[in-house]
């Protein structure tokens, strides 16, 4: 009786569908037209605006673009031009930030998920939000805190040094100390975050493959290369592209922090188009400063999977 | 065994004293006196006062409103986070689980933006708000946030793996699709949802470069880049003060961090795992 009733509701419900195919597709579609709007309003629009953006000669504030073709683009790859020794010195030196601070952050997240884990269970909470709070704080008061901590005369740091009878250090305008205390102040804001993703990886490797390890009298070191590495090595590659990706675009801790010095060499890619767009004016140029930094950043993550990829496959 | 578990435990005691440091000082300089601060290095005040809190927040003297920025923070967060909810789940949904013309092309194509680096995006998005004539609005400082497709990507796998049997009880019961949604859907998907929601707001909250291209008239600050003004402009050696700022700038972070941890630290398992 039931099944019978049902089954009718059903083929009644099939003709309304079919019937109505035209206007369900159209309620449909209502779903999904929000996003379809801000998606080419603010995102694809801006792509191809920006692109066009880069073929021109365009003055912030005039009001004619001229065409130009690629010549913003053959500029940037010109010894002799002044924007070539600007986009390269910004490169070079996000390139060295990202150098100098993937790695830690990778490492450093490894080994605070690593301590977490060999941790009493009752303190583990505790002090897996100790290490990640501070994510959650925003790159102006980071750049406060640490400017007050590196403060020549005042900060924590010079105070413990003389404590120690050593020279005060002047942090933010002298190398390597700019750079020390640009990386110091950038981990201590986000490694939490890779710590996070990894203490979800090592919950996920099976106890049985370390019970085995252990049958077979494997150290704890042993255990650690042959099963933990291996096992968690697509979370590794996907934090070392995240990780890169961010580091790129680092910004604020060198404009607020050093003001991109001493001199150029802490000015990263991100802070020269900005001077590039919004200071001098040169909207065309910073387009194509952009667009080839966001190129650079795609062809590196595209990279760093296939590497990892093939070096995966040799393993297996 | 014992012994390893507190020698680890001495380890991280230390290197959570580290991490702490920072903000811990900045919470109890915030309650010194601008000499104190400059002069003493001792953790608890000699002379506990809330004056630069009262100064920050009310001081007569000031020439920047630093209540409207906090305002402003909370107002594009909120609204930037609700917008971003609303619109992702009934997009994921729709691709996910309705008959929505040309979704087998749309969908790869949201996703693949994923890929795209924002700094392409914020010149040209700079040059279309200022024709609109939206810098210095609300609307900038919100919809850029919009188009990030996360939202759509964390959703979308949600609502694929939901029960089928749930939305068809309801459509026999005589729910229209909109119903089926608003009643079954997203009630079921409501820790998805605080997710997304809690990621978006400290995105919006906590971003320093786009407000400060797309906004310069001193009403319309956020939080977040009126602190870069204040620390070098009027509270550049007012180390009291300038803690206060700081730390009423990260309460609500904070607040919402600790109250949202779970789904906090779910939604970036999501992200990676996946």
């Amino acid at each position: 009786m039931l099944k019978r009733k049902l089954n009718s509701i059903w083929t009644k419900k099939g003709v309304q569908v079919v019937q109505e195919t035209k206007l369900s597709k159209f309620t449909s579609s209502l779903f999904v037209l929000p996003y379809f709007i801000v998606f080419v309003l603010f995102l694809l629009i801006p792509l191809i605006y920006g692109t066009y953006i880069s073929f021109h000669d365009w003055d912030l504030l005039g009001s004619t673009h001229r065409f130009v073709g690629f010549s913003n683009y053959a500029k940037l790859f010109d010894p002799s031009t002044y924007f070539y020794s600007v986009f390269m010195n910004g490169l070079w030196n996000t390139a060295k930030f990202v150098v100098f601070s993937v790695p830690i952050l990778i490492i450093g997240g490894l080994l605070l998920a690593l301590l977490l884990q060999h941790l009493p269970d009752k303190v583990k909470g505790i002090f897996r939000t100790i290490f990640f709070i501070s994510y959650c704080i925003s790159v102006s008061v980071i750049a406060v805190l640490w400017l007050w901590l590196l403060d020549t005369n005042s900060g924590l740091f010079n105070h413990l040094l003389s404590k120690i009878g050593a020279a005060p250090i002047q942090w933010l305008t002298e190398m390597p100390y700019a750079w020390i205390s640009i990386v110091a102040a950038t981990v201590w804001w986000t490694v939490g975050f890779n710590m996070i993703i990894y203490i979800n990886a090592l919950n996920e490797v099976p106890n049985e493959l370390y019970e085995a390890g252990s049958v077979d009298g494997a150290t704890p070191w042993q255990k650690f290369w042959n099963i933990t590495l291996p096992s968690i090595r697509p979370v590794m590659v996907f934090t070392i592209v995240t990780s890169t990706i961010a580091s790129f675009n680092i910004y604020g801790q060198p404009y607020l922090m050093t003001r991109g010095g001493p001199g150029t060499s802490t000015k990263v890619l991100l802070m020269e188009i900005v001077d590039q767009a919004f200071v001098q004016r040169q909207l065309g140029i910073a387009s194509a400063m952009a667009i080839l930094m966001a190129l650079i950043m795609i062809v590196i993550s595209i990279i760093q999977f296939r590497l990892t990829r093939n070096s995966e496959g040799s393993v297996a | 065994m014992r012994k390893s578990k507190i020698t680890l435990t001495v380890i991280a005691v230390f290197l959570g004293l580290l991490f702490m440091i920072p903000m811990i000082w900045m919470v109890a300089t915030s309650f010194k006196t601008d000499t104190e601060a400059l002069t003493s290095m001792s953790l608890f005040p000699k002379h506990f006062t809330f004056d630069n809190y009262v100064y920050t927040l009310f001081g007569q003297g000031l020439d920047v409103p630093i209540v409207r920025w906090l305002f402003n923070s909370l107002f594009v967060g909120v609204g930037g986070s609700l917008l971003v909810v609303i619109i992702d789940a009934m997009a994921a949904y729709g691709l996910a689980r309705l008959n929505v013309p040309f979704k087998k092309i749309l969908f790869p194509i949201f996703i693949s933006t994923l890929m795209i680096p924002w700094v392409i995006t914020f010149i040209p998005l700079y040059l279309q708000f200022g024709n609109m004539g939206w810098l210095n609005t609300y609307a900038a400082l919100i919809f850029p946030y919009t188009a990030n497709a996360f939202g759509v990507f964390l959703l979308y796998q949600f609502f694929r793996g939901f029960p089928k049997a749930l939305e068809e009880a309801a459509v026999i019961d005589g729910a229209n699709k909109w119903q089926v949604f608003i009643r079954i859907v997203l009630p079921s998907a409501k820790p998805m949802l605080w997710t997304l929601g809690i990621f978006t707001f400290m995105t919006i909250y906590n971003d320093f470069l786009w407000p400060l291209v797309s906004t310069n008239s001193i009403e319309l600050r956020t939080i977040t880049t009126g602190i870069a003004i204040m620390q070098q402009g009027s509270f550049v050696s007012s180390y009291g003060k300038l803690m206060a700022l700081t730390t009423l700038a990260t309460l609500p972070m904070l607040a919402i961090f600790l109250v949202g941890q779970r789904q906090f630290i779910k939604g970036i398992t999501q992200t990676g795992i996946k």
